[in-house]
């Protein structure tokens, strides 16, 4: 499927956001790196659709009526092989809220490597358009707010100062004695988001927000660990 | 409305032509002009005749022959000349139909009336006033505005505004703020090439007189004092297809108004208004003022001083007489993100050279009380100045003088003298730093005598002058602000 056979497609089936599995579809056409993943539908058919993957993966529940997977007990990490995926999407499956929910599956992904945790964001403002923007992820964004905006579409050094910008930046740079992390990896992110060919500018007229949170940095790369994107109330298209 | 009938510049015209009869007009119409007693119109009418309008002026009235001296016409249909510009300040549900009553023979119509789109019911009135006057080819400024400034035309709205044409270009959003803009301004220094109380903008808004003032060939520096921008991506795209070819300066109000959408993002709920204006700021260069006084201190830095990209100003020397207000200045300039950088060995030795009397800093900030400026009578400013700038090479040097301290113990010569020191420093460097002035009054009237006159003598020799260091300070780091931006984002 296409990237507006997938809108369109969630469009006509009352759906406000994207599911986090086309969610990354999206992001993988923009060449943004995401975790390979399968959708399965129940504990019994796991076992045969992981054989691909490399464990340790992780599992999350798929449901439009689900807005807090964590919450819900839908998300399960660190499983090493399939018996253990089988096991966490049986149990999952017997969680109060997921029982009463429409569940559209589950979706299995290979656990991104250790590194800082950032969120990328996007929103379509209504006077200036397209908006990117980037942040630290937990406390940083949740908490103080720490974040850079820019208007889209952005040029590279828009990006690179976005970075220098946030009051956590010391931190990429390997503070407390952490290994730094590949700016540049960020930097090729916020443009395949926010620049002249990105996501956001390319799909104006569909993406009213989006949240790439936690995007992973690590030293070689960065990986879209979770990504939400709202659809705007009416398709120009 | 229908856009497609909007009147454009036509192709190949530029808006600097597209916009010369609205910024000096050769005929003027008035419409709101009593022939009996001093309504509004007859104000303006007054005013741009004081302030030497040279074109012709028609007040239009349905029944007098005369209004303050001018023969009247009962339509705008039937003045002798078409009206480049027209002046409307009638009630607001006359005003299509009197647009309209024009045929066609109207360039541009200023609306002060109110009772539009500012309030509810007038929004239907307002957009049957663009439509009318697209359909006559006229375009409307306004409505619910207080006027235009525009020495160039010999236009004002403003009492006791200068006739003098300067480099400075305003759009406001508030007729009021553009009053003090003007009034205040020029006392500060600032001279204008244009003002104009924008209103609702109806129809012309801030993006096409940012155009304007883009290509006007008068302007150097822009101004705007801006509420609400309708068409907010088509005015970042301006600026930022402009890569700062001219410095902006923006005083936004409602920037800390959380904006009203329902976000369902994390994204959605950090992004406020201020957030997308900084962000504007910092992608097309423009300088974001938060007070009307930054406004006017930065608007008079760019108009006075020539932004330098190959050395954005960092590096900056203190000197003058306060040894407190040098300290308590340092601290202001480094929170502003400038750097006043302690002298290297070979300034100091040339300082030390000089012999100053005990008591005076050879180091930067250079601290030098009235007992050390009197000597020679204030040449002394002249060798200081010259070892600073021979050794140090700062980016930009502040001169400030506690002028109550000068009183009484030395003519007011000295102090000119000081000044014309400094002149005459810049003119042996040319190039190599900012100069800007501040010259600090207590208040005394005589004191602020002194001070009108010495602003006068700087500004003749183009160099800007502040009340207080941290005035220039803001002023200053707004120049490095600009100047950053051409370095770093502009191919040359």
């Amino acid at each position: 499927m296409t990237i507006q056979e997938t809108i369109s497609q969630a469009r006509k089936s009352g759906r406000k956001a994207l599911d986090e599995s086309n969610g990354k579809q999206l992001l993988a056409e923009f060449g943004v790196t995401v975790p390979q993943s399968i959708v399965t539908k129940d504990a019994a058919t796991a076992a045969g659709d992981v054989s691909n993957l490399k464990f340790p993966v992780v599992v999350k529940v798929m449901s439009a009526d689900i807005l807090h997977k964590s919450d819900a007990g839908g998300v399960k990490v660190g499983l090493q092989n399939a018996d253990e995926v089988s096991q966490a999407i049986a149990e999952m499956a017997k969680q109060p809220e997921i029982k009463k929910a429409d569940v559209d599956g589950y979706l299995v992904e290979e656990m991104a490597p250790p590194g800082q945790e950032l969120v990328v964001g996007g929103l379509k403002d209504p006077q200036f358009g397209p908006l990117v923007m980037v942040g630290l992820g937990g406390i940083f964004v949740e908490v103080l707010k720490d974040v850079a905006f820019r208007i889209c579409p952005i040029e590279e050094i828009d990006a690179r100062e976005m970075l220098a910008e946030l009051k956590g930046a010391p931190l990429l740079k390997g503070a407390r004695g952490q290994k730094p992390v590949s700016e540049d990896a960020i930097i090729d992110v916020l443009m395949k988001v926010g620049g002249d060919n990105g996501l956001l500018m390319q799909l104006e007229d569909d993406i009213a927000e989006a949240d790439i949170n936690p995007l992973i940095v690590s030293d070689n790369g960065a990986v879209a660990v979770d990504a939400r994107f709202i659809l705007t109330k009416q398709s120009n298209s | 409305m229908n856009k497609n009938t909007t009147p454009k510049p036509a192709s190949g015209q530029d808006a600097a032509a597209y916009y010369q009869p609205l910024f000096a007009p050769k005929t003027v119409a008035i419409v709101g002009a009593s022939s009996s007693k001093e309504i509004i119109g007859n104000t303006f009418l007054r005013r741009i005749k004081d302030y030497g309008f040279k074109g012709d002026i028609y007040p239009i009235h349905p029944k007098a022959d005369e209004i303050n001296g001018f023969k009247a016409y009962p339509s705008l249909a039937e003045t002798p000349k078409p009206v480049d510009y027209c002046y409307i300040a009638v009630g607001a549900a006359q005003v299509p139909d009197l647009v309209e009553s024009g045929q066609g023979r109207i360039k541009f119509a200023h609306v002060i009336s109110s009772g539009f789109g500012e309030v509810s019911e007038g929004v239907a009135l307002q957009n049957q006033l663009v439509e009318t006057a697209h359909k006559n080819n006229c375009r409307i400024i306004g409505p619910n505005s207080l006027g235009l400034y525009s020495p160039r035309g010999g236009i004002t709205f403003v009492e006791e505004s200068s006739k003098e044409l300067g480099p400075v270009g305003i759009i406001s959003q508030s007729g009021g703020l553009g009053t003090d803009i003007v009034a205040r301004g020029q006392r500060r220094g600032v001279r204008f090439s244009g003002l104009v109380s924008v209103g609702n903008c109806a129809d012309i808004g801030p993006t096409e007189l940012l155009d304007f003032y883009l290509a006007d060939p008068e302007t150097k520096v822009i101004g705007a004092y801006l509420e609400q921008v309708k068409e907010g991506r088509k005015f970042f795209e301006t600026l930022k297809a402009s890569q700062g070819s001219k410095p902006v300066v923006i005083l936004k109000g409602g920037r800390t108004e959380q904006g009203s959408r329902a976000a369902a993002s994390h994204t959605g709920a950090l992004a406020g208004n201020e957030q997308v204006w900084l962000a504007l700021s910092k992608q097309t260069g423009c300088i974001l003022a938060d007070t009307l006084d930054e406004f006017l201190d930065i608007l008079l830095a760019f108009q006075n001083l020539e932004p330098r990209t190959d050395r954005p100003s960092d590096r900056i020397t203190l000197f003058g007489n306060g040894g407190g207000t040098s300290v308590l200045a340092s601290d202001f300039y480094a929170r502003r993100g400038l750097s006043i950088p302690p002298f290297d060995s070979k300034t100091v030795d040339a300082l030390r050279a000089l012999q100053l009397p005990p008591g005076t800093s050879i180091d930067n900030p250079v601290d030098a009380p009235v007992g050390t400026l009197r000597q020679e009578e204030g040449a002394i400013a002249e060798k200081i100045m010259d070892a600073v700038y021979a050794h140090s090479k700062p980016d930009a040097l502040v001169m400030h003088l506690n002028m109550a301290a000068f009183r009484g113990r030395t003519p007011p010569s000295v102090m000119e003298n000081l000044l014309q020191a400094a002149f005459r420093i810049q003119e042996k460097y040319p190039g190599q730093a900012h100069f800007l002035l501040a010259l600090r009054s207590e208040g005394d009237p005589e004191t602020e005598e002194i001070k009108r006159r010495f602003r006068k003598i700087a500004l003749e020799s183009n160099v800007p002058v502040f009340d207080e260091l941290s005035n220039a300070a803001v002023a200053l780091a707004a120049l490095k602000f600009y100047e950053t931006f051409k370095r770093d984002h502009v191919k040359a």
